[in-house]
């Protein structure tokens, strides 16, 4: 049985609740009888509003497939999972997209622009797909945040990687969605545009308020988090709130020896 | 080998992305083989019926021509029976028997309706001989006996319900005759179509000769021991007038030379919408392959960077093209023989019977498809595999995940315009020349050449006409639509190539209807002003009108006059020396009325006159004859006449272009009247005011004789649209093969693109494009791909066709008419089959899992 851990309400910005979205007792299995593998094991989490929370984990314990099925683009075994006030893990496809679409905002790895879209378009995507007309006060607020002012008509591939993160964070913000959900952002990025990035993600969440739930390997980018979530073999066994680059590294190191030892 | 390994490797990885390349090449080798098959089939059957019916040695009139079904006499050339006696007492002839036999008949049953095939084979009568059991049996009944029976061939019984004591009436230019059938026999062999009676001999010979006594054939079976050859020559010897002879190997060599020629029209018509087919096929092989390349090119690269030499890496996408060259041919070849049986079933449904048993397919037939689908696929799969060797070990280490939008290169862009203005102004210099020989060459280069030019500017056309094409329509349908446009355009030269392929087959389709509808519009104008007969009489299969059928006409009520239209041949030598065959008209003189033409000198009126003629004026000036010249005109089967130029009539017409008149009595005097020719045509006035009731009572009066048809002028051009309009049909859908493989090319395309786009579409789903956003966004794309052929095709389509009317005008084709509801049509239709193309990739794009796609290297 996994610890439930609860977060205490701080900071949230607006929402009726402190919890942005919460996970209960999900389970994400793959295949059945004994080629079985348990991805989730029973997982409780609530996501703060207004936080900056990163998931952390070694490779194949589950932190990829707990976001993916926080942000509706995975179906979970059993369990619940609640964005707001909405029961996602209940919804048919046209309505998870819309959820999607409306509701939450993506920051991939890599491969996050349409290369057939200028920056602008491609910030503007997710609203245009909805008919929505953008917040053009916002929508400048976000792009000169990001520092893109001077490159929004440029296609993807004349914008170097750290630039093309920047416009993906910026769509991100752009559609103002209740949640940005992150997989490795900064996973393909060297250390200074990796820290950029890393950095309007802060920004956001103090100056914006918004909610960024984010995957990652990399300590010095869980240091950017409020939160640091830690799982292994299917299961949350740690959290660090307020982390430092030193103290969740030596947290994964601890991980990592009692992995190698049990 | 291990080249060899990895494209068989890589091949099966892809086999998916593989299929409709290889259904297109599977297309295209089967149509060939399909009418290899076929018609190799059809000379078989013609083969074995040919050779089962011909005798020993066949002994027939010296003008006598077996092939030709409509004599102008209307009765097949003849002999007297004395021949059959010398050749029964020739050494070494065993059994002589005199043979009638004429095509030149018409066989009806109780109502009227023609027992005769409906597909141009043609309706044999004649008597029931020992040789035609060599081919038949009588399988109920018995054979003709006495003046009142007759018998019928099985299938033409089985086809229209003849039973013993029907009564058939057979109609001949010697009079109607009617006799019950008393017997019923089958063929032996198959019978393609043609429809036989038998009636004794004396009754063949009264009823179709005109008198008893004469033979149309006079056939003779020789001793075991004597060799064909040796009877011939006994033959010759024996008779004393010259006749023509064939052994049964020349017999049945001149049946299939006739046929044989007919075939080869059919088979190289087939082979050139194949050819067509084939070429567009081509342009999906190359985008199949440049799609491979294009999303291999980190695995080539390591290949490379491992130490694959640009040969090696060039000759493993040859080895998969080749592969996927056999697999297709030898389905292709496969299917070509069900397409072949499928054909002859078709024949068989519109009355021409073939038989599986006859099925003839030759050791060529699937060599030269093996050999065409794989050639076609290699050489077309050469392009990309060069592009595959030039591929750089850098590749490898970079990432390749999505091919640069390739760029149309200046220098296409300078070829392709340059090839397209030389063929823009061969065509103007077609449309502009005076001479028919020099202008079609120009047209042909300027086909060509544009053809060439529009596929080489391709994907620069694709730019600009895409941008054209979805700025009324795809901006409206806001971001999906306009992903779509973008989709279109990010690698032009991809699109370019898709719409190419659908270009040629419309194009040829647009310049054909163009041509088409010309040709209807300009004969349809050159009717009204010339055409002065209220109505026109002719035969279904242009067989001489029988007497009868013109008695009855003469004595219908309220018409002016009944004008006779003969074809009469004659070696006709000018006032220069010179001599040629020509066929003249002999017609009444109320014919200059009927059908008006202008006269460059004299009066047309005066060359009915006695011994008297017109021509016209292109062979007036090649022989430098003026009004008032002799000329010496020999009729064949008659007597010489000198006959006087009165008028010379102006060859700027379509209707009755350079011909000669003559008035029938002219003819008459130096024409025997048993070599009189028949009329081919009838012509008659009503009185006027009286034109409705004159045509219904003419239509009436002829009731009896369904062969034949009365028309009035709205009719006959109906009748003349009809027939270009079924033409066009039937190359429509011999067109719509190279269609099928361009709408596959779309399909193609577009089902390679979603499996290049995974992760896009992955990406689009997660933030938020719908499944149904997603659909519409890739059926946009299609419909515009098959705008974008469509546009080009029409209008390179119509370019030709306007080019051509202006060339053909020099041949009185002076009308252009722009079909524009054939044009629209097609424009929208490619609209839809953009739509239908789309179907599979798209409903395989929205059903592709978000995360899988996304996760896709």
């Amino acid at each position: 049985m996994t610890t439930a851990v609860s977060i205490p309400t701080h900071g949230g910005t607006g929402g009726d609740t402190a919890v942005a979205a919460r996970a209960r007792q999900v389970v994400k299995a793959y295949g059945t009888g004994e080629t079985r593998v348990v991805a989730l094991d029973h997982v409780d989490v609530d996501i703060a509003r207004g936080q900056f929370t990163a998931i952390m984990g070694p490779s194949g314990s589950g932190k990829s497939t707990l976001m993916h099925c926080l942000a509706g683009l995975d179906t979970v075994t059993s369990g619940e999972i609640h964005l707001d006030d909405t029961e996602i893990t209940k919804l048919k496809d046209k309505k998870l997209t819309q959820l999607r679409r409306d509701r939450i905002g993506f920051i991939f790895q890599a491969f996050n622009l349409l290369p057939t879209l200028n920056a602008l378009e491609n910030i503007t995507l997710p609203m245009d797909i909805a008919g929505r007309k953008p917040d053009a006060a916002w929508l400048n607020r976000v792009v000169e945040t990001v520092g893109l002012s001077e490159r929004l008509k440029h296609r993807p591939t004349q914008l170097s990687g750290g630039q093309q993160q920047r416009v993906a964070v910026a769509r991100a913000l752009a559609a103002r969605p209740e949640i940005i959900f992150g997989d490795e952002p900064t996973g393909n990025l060297d250390s200074r545009a990796g820290a950029e990035v890393l950095g309007f993600l802060r920004r956001s969440v103090d100056e914006l308020g918004q909610t960024i739930v984010m995957v990652t390997h990399d300590p010095v980018a869980a240091s950017y988090a409020d939160r640091v979530l830690y799982l292994a073999d299917g299961r949350i066994v740690d959290e660090m709130l307020r982390p430092t680059a030193d103290a969740v590294l030596d947290r994964m190191k601890d991980f990592d020896a009692r992995g190698r030892t049990s | 080998m291990t080249v060899f390994k990895t494209s068989l490797r890589n091949f099966l990885a892809h086999k998916g992305r593989m299929a409709l390349s290889a259904v297109a090449v599977l297309l295209s080798v089967a149509f060939v083989c399909g009418t290899l098959v076929f018609t190799d089939t059809m000379n078989t059957t013609f083969d074995k019926l040919f050779s089962v019916t011909a005798a020993d040695v066949t002994v027939s009139p010296q003008d006598a021509d077996d092939t030709d079904q409509n004599p102008r006499t209307g009765k097949p050339e003849s002999m007297p029976a004395s021949v059959l006696d010398t050749v029964a007492k020739t050494e070494g002839v065993q059994r002589a028997e005199g043979a009638v036999m004429s095509m030149s008949v018409t066989v009806v049953n109780a109502e009227n309706k023609n027992m005769g095939s409906s597909t141009g084979a043609p309706t044999i009568a004649g008597n029931w001989t020992q040789n035609d059991l060599k081919a038949m049996e009588i399988t109920s009944g018995h054979a003709p006996r006495g003046p009142t029976e007759v018998m019928v061939d099985a299938d033409t019984a089985d086809k229209h319900g003849l039973k013993l004591g029907d009564e058939l009436r057979t109609i001949a230019v010697t009079g109607d005759f009617t006799a019950k059938i008393s017997g019923i026999a089958s063929f032996k062999v198959t019978n393609p179509g043609a429809a036989v009676v038998y009636f004794d001999t004396a009754t063949a010979q009264r009823e179709l000769l005109g008198e008893e006594g004469l033979f149309t054939h006079v056939l003779a079976t020789g001793a075991d021991d004597l060799s064909d050859e040796q009877l011939k020559k006994n033959v010759a010897a024996a008779l004393d007038a010259p006749y023509k002879l064939q052994t049964a190997k020349e017999a049945a060599d001149a049946g299939r030379a006739e046929v044989g020629s007919f075939l080869d029209v059919m088979k190289y018509a087939m082979l050139g919408f194949a050819g067509i087919a084939v070429l567009v096929g081509v342009f999906l092989i190359v985008n199949t392959f440049s799609m491979l390349v294009a999303q291999r090119t980190r695995e080539i690269g390591l290949m490379r960077a491992i130490g694959s030499s640009r040969k090696q890496v060039n000759r493993s996408v040859l080895l998969e093209a080749l592969l996927l060259g056999v697999i297709g041919s030898v389905a292709g070849v496969a299917a070509g023989v069900g397409l072949a049986v499928g054909l002859m079933e078709l024949m068989g449904s519109i009355g021409m019977e073939l038989s599986t048993k006859d099925l003839t397919v030759k050791w060529t037939t699937p060599a030269v498809g093996l050999v065409l689908g794989v050639k076609v696929t290699v050489v077309a799969a050469y392009i990309p595999a060069r592009r595959a060797g030039k591929i750089s070990p850098m590749a490898a280490l970079r990432d390749a995940g999505m091919p640069a939008d390739a760029k149309a290169g200046r220098v296409r862009a300078a070829v392709g315009l340059l090839l397209t203005g030389a063929g823009a102004a061969a065509l103007v210099t077609a449309a502009r020349a005076d001479q028919a020989r020099q202008g079609s060459m120009f047209l042909g280069l300027g086909v060509v050449l544009t053809l060439v030019g529009f596929i080489v500017i391709g994907p620069l056309l694709a730019g600009i006409v895409v941008r054209m094409l979805s700025a009324p329509t795809l901006r409206l349908l806001g971001p999906v639509g306009r992903l779509a446009e973008r989709n279109a355009l990010r690698n032009p030269r991809r699109t370019g190539a898709t719409g190419a392929a659908l270009m040629i087959g419309l194009a040829l389709v647009a310049c054909l209807s163009v041509v088409g509808s010309s040709m209807v519009a300009s004969a349809t104008e050159e009717l009204d002003k010339s055409v002065g007969a209220d109505f026109i009489v002719s035969s279904d299969g242009g067989q001489p009108i029988v007497p009868q059928v013109q008695a009855a006409l003469e004595e219908t009520q309220g018409i002016v006059h009944v004008t006779e239209y003969r074809i009469v041949d004659a070696e006709l030598t000018s006032p220069d020396g010179k001599t040629e065959d020509e066929s003249l008209v002999a017609a009444d003189p109320t014919y200059a009325q009927d059908l008006r033409r202008t006269t460059v000198a004299g009066e047309l009126s005066a060359a009915y006159g006695k011994n008297a003629m017109s021509v016209g004026d292109s062979y007036a000036e090649e022989h430098g004859v003026k009004v008032g010249d002799t000329l010496t005109v020999a009729f064949k089967g008659g007597r010489s006449a000198q006959l006087k130029v009165a008028a010379i009539t102006s060859d700027d017409t379509n209707v009755d272009k350079g011909a000669m008149y003559m008035n029938i009595t002219t003819a008459a005097q130096y024409l025997p009247a048993e070599k009189m020719p028949q009329n081919l045509l009838l012509f008659a006035k009503a009185v006027d005011g009286q034109e409705k009731e004159a045509y219904g009572a003419l239509k009436a009066s002829i009731a009896d004789y369904p062969t034949y048809k009365v028309q009035n002028q709205t009719d006959f051009k109906q009748d003349l649209k009809d027939q270009v309009g079924q033409l066009l049909n039937i190359v429509y859908g011999l067109l719509a093969l190279a269609i099928i493989v361009a709408v596959l090319g779309v399909v193609n395309t577009l089902a390679l693109s979603v499996v290049e786009r995974t992760r896009e579409i992955g990406l689009m789903r997660a933030i938020g494009l719908s499944r149904r956003q997603l659909r519409r966004m890739i059926r946009l794309e299609s419909v515009v791909i098959a705008l974008f052929g469509a546009l080009l095709g029409l209008g390179l389509g119509m370019g030709w066709g306007t080019a051509a009317q202006k060339l053909l005008a020099l041949e009185g084709l002076e009308v252009l008419e722009i079909p524009w509801p054939t044009i629209v049509t097609v424009f929208i239709g490619s609209a839809f089959v953009g739509l239908f193309a789309a179907l599979v990739p798209a409903f395989r794009a929205g059903r592709m899992n978000v995360l899988n796609a996304i996760a896709t290297e």
